[in-house]
């Protein structure tokens, strides 16, 4: 039920928090201890909002790139395989952004999002175009589907690996339409809001209620401790 | 025209910036509380930008220079920002798809009140009020993506009316719907009169106004030519509207040829009567847990997509005929057209082609779909390339083939534009080209007349009559009755 989130669910503003730490560590190096003990906070509330599927493959994907970086190519023999530890650490340390924000995307509708942004005094002029960003994903999910199909009965470039293979024709199939169509699409919700009051100056109220709770800023104080350890030096 | 009559234009000229024309000439028009005026005419006629006037669009959001005046509920709509007649003007557009701005469907009618800084309880208070006036009690709480096209627009007349507006303007907002939905629309237009709101519709079909619009306005070429009072209009004889252009105000005709042209389907006949295509005990549909999680769509626990399974009746679809698939919304249209381009994989049973069972593959080398957006459906720079696009240019016969199909399709005047600068007809002419060009024997087209007037209808007809002519086997996916009675060799009645 909008409007009343369940026990489970973190404040708007908290998910965007978490999103700040995530991207913080990746600024700061954290050491891999602290990494580990981060990344299995994030994925915490993932579990509590029931996207335990997301959640399963998020830390499987870690655990794997955790190994993947404990790899010795000079124990092996192999040295060019260095690639492999080196990839693993850089997507291990960008792993916690996508997690946070695949969580704040996942659970949170637009309408709380706006109203997490008004309350934190962010002017109009930003609001509203983040709304309209969040209003346009799964429009283009669907025309990206589309565009595909057509591509695959005209022969163009069909397949698993069709990206891979012509990469440019792909991208230039794909973006034209895409782009054409989204300026069509902007134009209709533009009208479509601005009739409805979008833009309108004075207070903004909100249907859906959004408030900052002991968890919120428990769990906040929880994920933000082993960055702060980290970074004074006590663990890491 | 009194004082406080919702709509009062009067001679209002309008052009858009960047056009050289001008899209409204000298216009001058009153609509009184709870009366319903429809503006019909051709495409490109200017009843569009008359109700963007009406609703302060035009020129706040679509820049042109407005003279005369234009008084909507008392306001000065040609002056100051759009947003001052949102407590004032309600407005309800065609494509249902882009007009709402929030994934849930409570959110949506909870918008308006939001933006004009309502409190929380009086918000729940008038959405619960005007859903239930307009009877989408049921539709609360609702994921719109997943609403059928019908369902969306019911949504959008209620978010129109939530602040309770004095005018209700409304521009094609029975585009894309089937027959039921369109009902819904005439029950809600009917609702907002008995509340004494005025309703402004911009319309083509107008059967689903019979008794509820109180006047007819014809504009034709930026000016209002014609006015009638619904007496005088409804008893215009059938031949005499179709002169004026405009769609049949009685569909009674035409409906019963779509009964007779349903109940004359024949028999299938066996493997080898020449049929392109058939099916034999097909099932589609698709289920399962969706891999595609998109953002900002709310999933319960564990909660499946919506399965969705459809049996067909064994259907044949033969060269030089063009076969209509009609139906409700929901019906399984889409998904058995794009089973049988090889689009989606049927649950059970089988197609056969050219007698043989075939695999999605092939019939995705045979047929081609249509889309009703058929913006995602070209990718060139020019109309030319276009259709030679993904070619083999060494084949000699190719530019030819080309320039033959240019002339055929009325292509040949813009062959060197960009097919996203064409007229919605055009680009379908374009795909449609593209099509014949890759040599495919079945065209499916899904909605090809939503949102035409009565002559570009007839030359979709056309189209498709000369489609099938050429020796291919066309099937139309329509709610448009009259494209079917007068084109359609047969009709496929889908129920669900």
């Amino acid at each position: 039920m909008p409007g009343t989130p369940g026990a489970a669910a973190l404040d708007p503003r908290t998910k965007l928090v978490l999103l700040l730490l995530a991207n913080l560590m990746l600024f700061l190096h954290a050491g891999a201890a602290t990494q580990a003990i981060m990344t299995a906070l994030f994925l915490l509330p993932l579990v509590a909002a029931g996207r335990r599927r997301m959640a399963t493959r998020f830390a499987a994907l870690y655990t794997v790139l955790a190994v993947a970086a404990m790899l010795d190519p000079e124990s092996l023999g192999a040295p060019w395989l260095h690639v492999i530890p080196a990839l693993a650490v850089g997507l291990g340390m960008m792993l916690p952004c996508l997690i946070t924000g695949a969580y704040a995307v996942s659970t949170t509708t637009a309408s709380a999002f706006v109203c997490a942004m008004r309350r934190m005094r962010v002017p109009e002029s930003v609001v509203v175009p983040c709304v309209v960003v969040i209003r346009f994903f799964p429009t283009i999910a669907g025309d990206y589907r589309r565009i595909r199909e057509t591509m695959a009965l005209r022969g163009l470039v069909s397949g698993r690996f069709a990206a891979l293979r012509h990469p440019m024709r792909m991208l230039e199939h794909v973006l034209v339409p895409l782009l054409m169509n989204a300026a069509f699409v902007a134009q209709d919700l533009s009208v479509a809001a601005l009739t409805k009051g979008l833009g309108r100056s004075g207070v903004h109220t909100s249907r859906t209620t959004i408030r900052m709770r002991a968890v919120d800023w428990l769990f906040m104080l929880a994920c933000a401790a082993p960055l702060a350890l980290d970074t004074a030096g006590v663990i890491g | 025209m009194s004082v406080v009559d919702p709509v009062r234009v009067h001679g209002v000229s309008f052009r858009y910036a960047n056009a050289a024309g001008a899209a409204l000439h000298d216009v001058s028009l009153g609509v009184r509380a709870g009366e319903c005026v429809v503006l019909c005419g051709a495409s490109g006629c200017g009843k569009t930008t008359l109700t963007r006037v009406v609703n302060g669009l035009a020129p706040a959001f679509f820049h042109g220079d407005l003279d005369g005046s234009a008084v909507t509920c008392g306001v000065d709509a040609a002056r100051g920002p759009v947003d001052r007649l949102t407590p004032l003007a309600g407005s309800v557009f065609q494509n249902p798809k882009t007009q709402y701005f929030n994934a849930n469907t409570t959110d949506e009618l909870a918008f308006p009140c939001e933006n004009m800084g309502m409190p929380a309880d009086e918000i729940g208070r008038r959405v619960a009020d005007v859903a239930r006036r307009f009877d989408v009690t049921g539709l609360l709480d609702r994921d719109a993506f997943r609403l059928s096209g019908g369902q969306r627009q019911r949504i959008a007349v209620a978010a129109a009316t939530v602040l309770g507006p004095r005018l209700v303007v409304m521009d094609e907002p029975t585009g894309n719907l089937d027959a039921a939905a369109v009902d819904d629309m005439r029950r809600a237009v009917i609702r907002l009169k008995a509340e004494g709101v005025a309703v402004l519709i911009a319309e083509h079909r107008l059967a689903w106004l019979n008794g509820v619009a109180d006047r007819y306005v014809l504009c034709e070429r930026g000016r209002i030519t014609r006015e009638w009072d619904a007496g005088e209009f409804l008893a215009m004889p059938a031949g005499r509207v179709a002169d004026l252009g405009l769609r049949a105000t009685d569909l009674g005709p035409a409906r019963s040829r779509v009964a007779r042209l349903k109940a004359s389907a024949p028999a299938v006949g066996g493997a080898d009567d020449g049929a392109l295509l058939r099916t034999e005990g097909l099932v589609v549909g698709y289920g399962g847990r969706s891999r595609r999680a998109s953002p900002l769509r709310r999933r319960g626990r564990g909660e499946r997509r919506d399965a969705f399974r459809r049996a067909i009746p064994d259907m044949a679809l033969r060269r030089g005929e063009i076969v209509g698939l009609m139906g409700r919304n929901g019906a399984g249209k889409t998904t058995l057209v794009r089973t049988l381009t090889g689009l989606s994989r049927p649950l059970s049973g089988r197609i056969l082609l050219d007698g043989a069972p075939a695999r999605a593959r092939g019939l995705m080398r045979v047929g081609f779909l249509v889309m009703q957006d058929v913006n995602q459906q070209l990718f060139a720079d020019s109309v030319r390339g276009e259709l030679s696009l993904g070619m083999d240019p060494s084949d000699g016969d190719l530019a030819a083939r080309r320039e033959r199909l240019l002339d055929d399709l009325d292509l040949a005047d813009v062959a060197d534009r960009h097919p996203m600068s064409l007229s919605g007809g055009q680009k379908q002419r374009v795909a449609i080209g593209s099509a014949l060009m890759c040599g495919k024997g079945l065209i499916v087209l899904d909605e090809p007349t939503s949102g035409l007037d009565r002559p570009r209808m007839e030359r979709v007809g056309a189209l498709l009559r000369d489609l099938a002519r050429r020796g291919a086997a066309v099937l139309v996916v329509t709610h448009d009755e009259e494209l079917a009675a007068g084109w359609c060799d047969r009709v496929i009645g889908m129920s669900s």
